[in-house]
């Protein structure tokens, strides 16, 4: 846990967070505790602007990089004076490039993140990922955007590094409805196209589509070179099918009921829950996507403490 | 199956329970917004095929399991016999048990077939409450009430005796006394071994007996309990006939005696028979091959003066002992006289000549035409039969109290003229044309009775030209065609008095020419009629009625038999100056069962029901079967239960489920 020493006070968050009293999905503690913790890419990101992430171009960060054979124009500042009186040839010293982030949340907006069964939905769940980690990267200086996919593309924010674009994003959070059927590997293939850049892409989303579809989106967003983390959000019941009586389920995306018996079905519907699952989590693997199963009963500080810390020990990969 | 608490049974519709909660918990659902339908789906399909077979696999388990508990507290019985089908408590329970020498037959384990249905009727009845009981016994034949079914075991009532049961007198019996009581609701239990000659099967009387209980206004059901099982090895034994001679040299007894027995093995066996004669016992030994066997006039010298005794001849006992043993007596032999009393000597000419010509020689039979009017000079004495073919004399005629007086049978044939009078209340009609043949007559028994080998007499071949009616009370013996009687038996106390519907007359019939059935007939009613004659009888057990019997001491035979009962036992007995025999009826030897499809046919439309048994059998022909209902329950309720475990696949997969994310994958560049 962050020690509450380093947080920042709460007065010095609330212009970024906004009107504070509409945003119960966010929580100013949480955020202060989870500030300390810095936001860092896997991969090399290209920014505009100075910051803390791994650039693929050399720049000028105290971090040594590489000797290089000076080419006439370079700047002669850069030379390597004792590396020429060593060796009798002309070096250039180069340092590594720190860049800021630029981070896309996709959220999943389709009608089955409506559903919770522990006074919380998926979506409400995700929001609190969602205004928390944007709040995170603003707060180091990293751009955010926010899509939100239903069945089509319905909102789409760029990203921005200003504590303005952070309130706007919030808006949407919060007036963000559940709704509609999903066609989320489709929406993802379009936004792999329409992002240009490389980017920190987190998707949040209960991911009901068929495995084998998702592997191709997902690896359509690492040809982009985006760094792709997924929260997979599950909800207790959706796991453990606890139902005692006959049960009439009612589709959320708008499908068809259907009345079955659970003690009859537990059994079959564990195993293809499992099968899915395991398909999950191949496809992840082999794709390296930051994947991050969460039943929305757990602590998203927790969640998001763990997903940042196990970023920390990826960084810096060039 | 029957039911000690039927009412119960109407508790049966609960089987339905478990369906109808199942269908009531089909309808109560709960309705669930739900975000993972597609594992759902794909659930519903896998288990479409397994979850519904499942599912009634534990609804028939669950429905097996109440009726098991319905059953059980309905309280089975392992059979039907005195079942109650529906109803409670029976108001009576008659029990008709056949107490004749066949029901002495016994098993492997040494109890006899009457023994065996007596501790059956006794164990079911203890079982199977009932508000009165009832037995009417075969010997007896009265109805007589007992307090509980233990008393059974110990009635005199119950003992076998020698004599020939009658069914069909037996329910005859029982009808009157449903009558007389009207009990509500009546169970009759028939134990007896189904032989033909104590259910007479072919007799008329059963559809008399049957129409008559049909017409009872209460529920009667009839349970037999039958014991159908025959000795193969049995051998029986029987006196055919005995004389004392007297030669010169002495007196000596031929003895006849038939042996048979049920296989009839071609292998020698030699075979030990015990003769005991006034006290006095020897033994000799047969050689028998075959189903039969016959010792015919087999001397026996005895002492001169020994004028009149009594015998007994037994071989070893077997599984029916009532029929290893045989009683006889013997007296000097007399002449058999015939008197034929005739207004025309000339037209019983014929008759004169069959009655002259002894069976055997022997024997000395004479033949004796009267008018009606030198008869009555013959009063002190007496004949061995007594033919009559003249008009029945008038109730004030002298000869009709000398005709009274007869102890002998007597024949009557009709005269040319028909008078209006009539004798033990039988009378003959008209003379009648009319040309017709034998129809029917009773051939086990009486004068027109088949021959000791089997063969009936040609009574087939008679032809009657003429004949006349007989009106009254009577037992035809034997019928022409349209059912008109040929020879009848008056239903009287005075003993054998028989009516013929024709004469020996050639003009009337053929029985002078086809000599045969009328010299049969004569010499059988003479063999009857001289057991009236000097002091010894030989009488079948059952035929003489226990006032008759008053007086009579036993000599041989049953020790236990009760001196009231004398008459149905047999055994070697004296009243006054006579020596009477008592045996067992020829047709207690005769192996014959009723089929089992003719009892049943004997019933008709009546409730009954049939369990057949063995001798010996010491397992209770009904038992309390709720503990397999029971156990069958528990069965249901275990299969139930299985089949309602959850998987252990199901369990894995819930264990497995990771809500905090455990088995999160470790991706490149993951952390996590």
């Amino acid at each position: 846990m962050v020690a509450s020493d380093h947080s920042p006070p709460l007065t010095t968050l609330s212009p970024v967070l906004g009107d504070n009293r509409n945003r119960r999905f966010l929580d100013p503690q949480a955020l202060a505790r989870l500030a300390s913790m810095p936001l860092m890419a896997r991969r090399t990101m290209v920014g505009s602007v100075s910051g803390m992430h791994a650039s693929p171009h050399r720049g000028a960060s105290v971090e040594f990089a590489e000797y290089r054979r000076y080419i006439p124009g370079d700047d002669l500042r850069r030379l390597d004076w004792r590396a020429y009186g060593r060796t009798d040839r002309y070096y250039v010293k180069e340092f590594e490039a720190d860049t800021n982030l630029r981070m896309c949340m996709v959220l999943d907006t389709s009608g089955s993140m409506a559903f919770g069964s522990e006074q919380i939905t998926k979506l409400e769940y995700a929001r609190r990922l969602a205004g928390s980690l944007a709040y995170l990267a603003v707060q180091q200086g990293d751009a955010v955007g926010l899509t939100c996919i239903g069945k089509e593309i319905t909102r789409t924010i760029p990203p921005r590094r200003t504590a303005q674009h952070l309130r706007g994003i919030n808006d949407v959070l919060q007036h963000t409805e559940a709704t509609g059927e999903t066609e989320l590997v489709a929406r993802l293939h379009e936004f792999a196209e329409t992002t240009r850049g490389r980017a920190l892409v987190v998707i949040l989303s209960d991911l009901f589509v068929e495995p084998g579809s998702l592997r191709e989106a997902f690896d359509h967003l690492r040809f982009r070179k985006h760094d792709v983390a997924v929260f997979h959000l599950l909800d207790p019941q959706e796991l453990g099918f606890e139902f005692r009586r006959p049960t009439r389920f009612v589709d959320l995306e708008g499908g068809s009921a259907l009345l079955a018996d659970p003690s009859d079905i537990a059994d079959r519907y564990q195993k293809a829950l499992d099968e899915y699952l395991r398909k999950i989590r191949k496809i992840v693997l082999e794709s390296a996507v930051d994947y991050h199963r969460t039943t929305i009963d757990e602590d998203y500080e927790q969640v998001l403490l763990r997903f940042l810390s196990g970023r920390l020990r990826g960084r810096g990969l060039r | 199956m029957s039911f000690l608490q039927p009412a119960m049974l109407f508790a049966l519709p609960a089987i339905a329970l478990p369906i109808i909660i199942h269908l009531i918990n089909q309808r109560r659902f709960q309705t669930v917004n739900w975000a993972a339908m597609q594992f759902l789906l794909t659930a519903t399909k896998m288990s479409r095929g397994y979850a519904r077979l499942r599912q009634w696999l534990i609804l028939a388990a669950r429905t097996l399991a109440v009726a098991g508990l319905l059953f059980a507290v309905a309280r089975p019985l392992s059979s039907g016999l005195l079942g109650i089908a529906a109803g409670g408590q029976a108001d009576t329970t008659i029990v008709l048990l056949d107490r004749s020498a066949s029901m002495t037959q016994r098993g492997p384990e040494g109890e006899s077939k009457l023994q065996s249905g007596l501790n059956q009727l006794v164990d079911s009845l203890t079982l199977v409450p009932s508000g009165r009981y009832v037995l009417i016994d075969s010997a007896i034949g009265k109805p007589q009430e007992f307090e509980s079914p233990e008393d059974l075991l110990k009635a005199a009532e119950s003992k076998p005796v020698s004599a020939t049961a009658d069914l069909t007198k037996m329910l005859e019996t029982t009808e009157e006394y449903l009558r007389a009581n009207r009990p509500s609701r009546c169970e009759i239990c028939i134990c007896s071994d189904v032989r033909k000659a104590d259910w007479k099967p072919d007799s008329g009387q059963w559809e008399t007996v049957r129409r008559s209980l049909l017409e009872l206004p209460q529920m009667i059901r009839f349970h037999l309990l039958a014991y159908p099982e025959l000795d193969k090895m049995n051998r029986s034994l029987r006196i055919t006939s005995v004389q004392r001679i007297q030669r010169e040299s002495g007196a000596e007894l031929l003895l006849s005696l038939r042996i048979e027995q049920g296989t009839a093995e071609s292998e020698i066996t030699r075979i030990p028979i015990r003769l005991e004669i006034d006290g006095a016992r020897s033994e000799f030994e047969i050689e028998m091959s075959g189903g039969q066997f016959d010792l015919v006039n087999y001397a026996i010298p005895i002492d001169s003066s020994q004028t009149r005794g009594w015998g007994r001849v037994s071989i070893p006992s077997d599984s029916h002992p009532a029929d290893n043993e045989y009683f006889f007596v013997y007296d000097q032999s007399i002449e058999r006289k015939t008197w034929i009393v005739a207004e025309d000597p000339e037209t019983v000419v014929p008759l004169k000549l069959v009655a002259s010509v002894p069976p055997q020689p022997n024997i000395v039979c004479s033949a004796t035409i009267l008018t009606p009017e030198q008869v009555i000079e013959t009063a002190d004495d007496q004949p061995a039969l007594v033919i009559w073919q003249a008009a029945i004399p008038g109730p004030d005629d002298p000869t009709a109290n000398w005709l009274k007086q007869v102890k002998a049978p007597i024949l009557f044939f009709p005269p040319e003229r028909i008078g209006g009078e009539s004798y033990a209340g039988v009378r003959w009609t008209e003379w009648r044309d009319a040309a017709s043949q034998v129809s029917t007559w009773v051939g086990d028994q009486g004068l027109l009775a088949s021959t000791q080998s089997g063969a009936a007499l040609p009574l087939g071949d008679l032809t009657v030209q003429r004949a006349v009616g007989i009106r009254g009370d009577t037992i035809a013996l034997a019928t022409l065609d349209g059912d008109a009687p040929l020879l009848s038996q008056a239903i009287t106390e005075q003993g054998q008095i028989y009516f013929m519907g024709t004469t020996v007359a050639p003009m009337n019939s053929s029985l002078a020419t086809d000599g045969i059935v009328i010299y049969a007939m004569i010499q059988r009613a003479i063999a009857i009629g001289t057991q009236t004659q000097g002091n010894t009888r030989q009488l079948i057990a059952g035929s003489t009625s226990a006032q008759r019997a008053q007086g009579w001491q036993q000599i041989a035979g049953d020790s236990q038999a009760l001196s009231t009962n004398y008459p149905l036992h047999a055994g070697i007995y004296r009243d006054g100056e006579r020596l009477l025999a008592v045996n067992r009826s020829e047709a207690e030897d005769q192996p014959f069962i009723v089929p089992r499809d003719q009892v049943a046919s004997l019933f008709g439309d009546l409730d009954f029901d049939r369990i057949d048994d063995r001798a010996g059998n010491s397992s209770s022909l009904i038992r309390e079967i709720w503990r397999l209902f029971l156990i069958g329950m528990l069965v249901a309720l275990i299969a139930e239960a299985v089949l309602c475990l959850p998987k252990r696949v199901a369990q894995k997969a819930v264990s497995n489920a990771d809500r905090t994310g455990s088995d999160r994958p470790l991706g490149r560049g993951s952390a996590t």
